[in-house]
């Protein structure tokens, strides 16, 4: 088991160590910095001469790579072309709203997306129908359309919710978040209800629970020890990408509801190639994606050790 | 100074214009035939009421620094005074100096105010004027242009000659530095500040000190997120009523006009008019519109190519319809302009009835395919390989410009391909000539923020060591380069002015930028608000000095 785990470690430092060099060679190798770096002014010769050498741009790639790393092992991120800053300062508190709103979403799919899949599996029929006729409108809308709709409907038509950025304090901030929530977990909540559904279907099929209800065994007793048990790690699987995913898709909501989120970040970043602020951005939804794939291989392994034996690091 | 500016685009829609409650300055506009309904306001009535916050959205997104001397944003004018300052009819008026004028052809002398106070107190001094002044005249700012004429040698170029006098000197008269002492290339700004803060000055960290009505407080800019702003109690022109000015950005079109209109955003000054009947609709506020020097053009980037040929941007000129082109891209808040020097930026100009006589005299674009596609034919040029045309990604304005000339150019049997590029590559277009490979033309949106009419076609025109920094196509005509230097170095108005109409009646047919369209300043404002400048003016001055409740 402890083998185990220092593999799945060391296969996810190995990744991460990949996507940066991937994510700080790309970024290099496309758009011009000077114009982000010139900060509005007209460049002539003389400052741009003068910002290639602050910035160290003549320098082969790899030695800009290896003191970008170093730096960031120590944590020095670099400063921001555009703000001048270090980009810890523009980061952390976007990252902080962005994970307000993915926390909330994530709430928001477990208690509506599991909770019908949940619902559709046990009791079939109508309910079943239902929901499968529901997830399928959720899978066919993308979040900027059902953002346009919460916004013209919740916002502006019946004014119960605010339409842009992303408040102070818990209550306002909370109140803020609702709409561009629920516009992200739309999609995800389908999905999600689709795995559940389908999975508990499968186990509830399944031979082992036939013989469980043949010996008598409470259904409740049945669904907990067996179904949902033996259902949790393909839920889990989609649940841990699922969550990734929010991240990378809330710059979708957040510019819709003009909250500073570190999606929207990215968004305004690439657009001025402030090359410091999108490699960060990038590398930290990376490193979500993976960290959280492999937390939801670990605890998949330990509810279910046989079920991801063979599986993958990330 | 002329910038490239762009507009966020967003949802096109019409409607019928409904403007009501502003009383200022206003004068009709006709020259765009159709839409003489379009009245211009420059500015609100001041306001009498205190207000404690407004939140002010910025569409052109956060800027990159604060800075008087390296940037132009809507920020800056209300935090740093110019010398003089610029009117919302875009006349001139005294401001921190109480009088700026040549006392001789090559010598200026800038009387200053002696009651002018920085934020934290100290009073503002020749020293500091002189020393904001050769910030501004350091080739690394972005207008130094405006000081080409003084004597190279700053330290003898700008001198104190006394504790509220400054004089600048000259290497000959320039017609030209009064106009711009009324823009942000005279900002006054802390000596003392500057030196200690060196190049951080206007960044998050480096904060500012000027002497504008509200204050950048330490602290005040959260970058990615807001910038607070807190009156200046002690403003040598009366506190604002407005305790806490609040900036955020929205360059999202759609967001913006929602947010507008439900009242979550008090105001925001360029907002798109694709979403002209949002604005106009029910909500928080009323659209006003303004007088500008705006326009949307495009030019040559290449000597080489068919676009570097007079004849060829003629006939694309005559197979545009300029009515179609308003009614599209602007939503009807436009003009037909007829060259590169919009009225707006001399009416308010000494010698302004010799420039409107010069621009009245120039010939009106019309359709006339014929006569296009015969100067296309003469042209003598080779069009087997199409022209490319770049346009900013992402802006339904320009999207739809591109689109109209690609339809005009069909017509005439000029084959022209659209080249969408992302933001940072079509900056870099403007001065890294490897990112105008390939390219034939580029459209833009531009204006000028201060009066003045040499500037602009200057940067056209010129020859490349006379400013012509964007003369990509080589053009060269020593009789228009003679009177543009003629009128530049004129020592009395109408000399400079009759130069100026001389030198615009060559190079107007030329068509250097073809101009498609004159627009105007749009501002959406809260009902409950008022007093701000609402011309392009906002640019230059203090806009939100007068704002606050009815």
């Amino acid at each position: 088991m402890i083998r185990t785990l220092l593999g799945r470690l060391g296969g996810l430092l190995l990744t991460l160590l990949l996507a940066s060099i991937v994510i700080f060679s790309a970024l290099l190798l496309t758009g011009d910095p000077i114009a982000a770096l010139a900060g509005g002014a007209k460049p002539n010769p003389e400052l741009i001469a003068q910002i290639r050498a602050e910035y160290n741009l003549d320098d082969p790639i790899w030695s800009r790579y290896w003191e970008w790393l170093t730096g960031a092992l120590q944590g020095d991120f670099g400063r921001s072309f555009v703000y001048k800053t270090d980009v810890m300062t523009l980061v952390a508190p976007r990252f902080a709203v962005t994970l307000q709103l993915v926390l909330l979403t994530v709430a928001i799919i477990l208690i509506f997306g599991v909770g019908s899949g949940v619902l559709a599996a046990i009791r079939g029929g109508a309910v079943d129908r239902t929901v499968t006729v529901l997830t399928a409108l959720g899978m066919a809308l993308p979040t900027f359309v059902v953002a346009i709709l919460l916004i013209w409907i919740f916002a502006k038509t019946l004014g119960w919710f605010p339409v842009f950025g992303e408040g102070e304090g818990f209550w306002d901030r909370l109140w803020h978040l609702i709409l561009p929530a629920v516009s992200l977990a739309v999609l995800f909540n389908a999905y999600i209800s689709r795995v559940t559904r389908s999975s508990l279907v499968a186990q509830l099929h399944s031979e082992h629970v036939d013989t469980a209800r043949v010996r008598g065994i409470p259904r409740a007793r049945i669904f907990g020890a067996h179904v949902f048990r033996n259902a949790s790690p393909q839920i889990l699987a989609i649940a841990g990408t699922t969550i990734a995913g929010l991240f990378a898709a809330s710059a979708i909501a957040e510019v819709a509801f003009g909250i500073g989120g570190i999606g929207s970040l990215l968004v305004q970043a690439a657009a001025r190639a402030d090359l410091p602020v999108v490699q960060i951005v990038s590398l930290i939804l990376v490193t979500i994606f993976v960290v959280l794939n492999a937390i939801a291989d670990l605890i998949s392994l330990l509810i279910d050790p046989s079920s991801v034996a063979g599986g993958s690091t990330a | 100074m002329k910038r490239i500016g762009l507009l966020a685009g967003s949802v096109a829609c019409v409607a019928a214009l409904a403007l009501t409650g502003c009383t200022a300055d206003t004068e009709a506009a006709t020259e765009g035939g159709g839409f003489a309904d379009v009245t211009l306001v420059d500015a609100l009535p001041a306001a009498t009421q205190p207000v404690d916050e407004v939140t002010w959205a910025i569409v052109e997104g956060e800027p990159a620094t604060l800075n008087p001397a390296s940037s132009a944003n809507l920020i800056i004018p209300n935090l740093c005074d110019n010398l003089l300052t610029l009117q919302p009819d875009f006349s001139i008026e005294p401001g921190v100096a109480t009088s700026a004028e040549f006392v001789d052809p090559v010598t200026f002398v800038i009387t200053l105010r002696d009651d002018v106070t920085f934020w934290d107190g100290t009073p503002v001094t020749a020293e500091d004027v002189v020393f904001s002044l050769r910030q501004s005249m350091n080739p690394l700012s972005q207008w130094y242009g405006a000081f080409a004429l003084v004597v190279p040698d700053a330290e003898a170029g700008i001198v104190a000659t006394g504790p509220h006098e400054v004089t600048v000197n000259f290497v000959a008269p320039d017609s030209t530095f009064r106009d711009a002492l009324a823009g942000q290339g005279s900002a006054v700004m802390q000596k003392a500040f500057g030196e200690a803060v060196g190049d951080a000055v206007g960044t998050p960290d480096g904060g500012l000190m000027c002497t504008g009505p509200y204050k950048l407080e330490d602290g005040g800019w959260v970058p990615g997120s807001e910038i607070t702003t807190t009156a200046n109690e002690d403003y040598w022109g009366g506190a604002p009523l407005v305790d806490t000015l609040t900036y955020t950005f929205v360059s999202d079109g759609s967001t913006l006009a929602t947010a507008l209109t439900q009242g979550e955003i008090d105001g925001a000054i360029n907002v798109s008019p694709a979403s002209r009947a949002v604005f106009e609709g029910d909500g928080a506020g009323t659209l006003v519109v303004g007088p500008s020097t705006a326009s949307y053009s495009f030019g040559p980037v290449s000597a080489t190519s068919a676009a570097a040929n007079p004849s060829i941007r003629q006939a694309l000129s005559l197979a545009i319809d300029r009515q179609q082109y308003l009614d599209t891209v602007v939503n009807g808040l436009g003009y037909v302009q007829k060259t590169i020097v919009p009225e707006f930026s001399f009416q308010s100009m000494d010698g302004a009835s010799i420039y409107q006589a010069g621009y009245d005299a120039l010939e009106a674009p019309e359709v006339d395919i014929e006569t296009a596609k015969q100067l296309v034919e003469e042209s003598g040029e080779d069009l087997s390989t199409p022209l490319v045309i770049a346009v900013p990604a992402g802006s339904t304005e320009f999207q739809q410009t591109a689109a109209i000339i690609q339809s005009a150019g069909a017509q005439i049997g000029l084959d022209i391909e659209i080249d969408a590029m992302q933001a940072s590559d079509f900056g870099a277009l403007f001065y890294d000539p490897s990112y105008r490979e390939g390219i034939d033309f580029v459209a833009t949106q531009g204006y000028l923020e201060t009066p003045g009419v040499l500037g602009y076609p200057s940067l056209f025109l010129l020859p490349a060591e006379l400013g012509g920094v964007f003369n990509w196509s080589g053009y060269a005509n020593a009789e228009v380069t003679a009177h543009m230097q003629a009128a530049r170095t004129a020592t009395d108005a109408e000399t400079a002015a009759n130069e100026f109409v001389a030198a615009q009646e060559i190079f107007a047919p030329d068509m250097l930028q073809v101009t498609l369209a004159g627009t105007y300043q749009l501002t959406y404002l809260n009902s409950d608000l008022t007093g701000v400048t609402t011309s392009i003016a906002a640019y230059s001055s203090p806009w939100a000095l007068h704002l606050g409740g009815e």
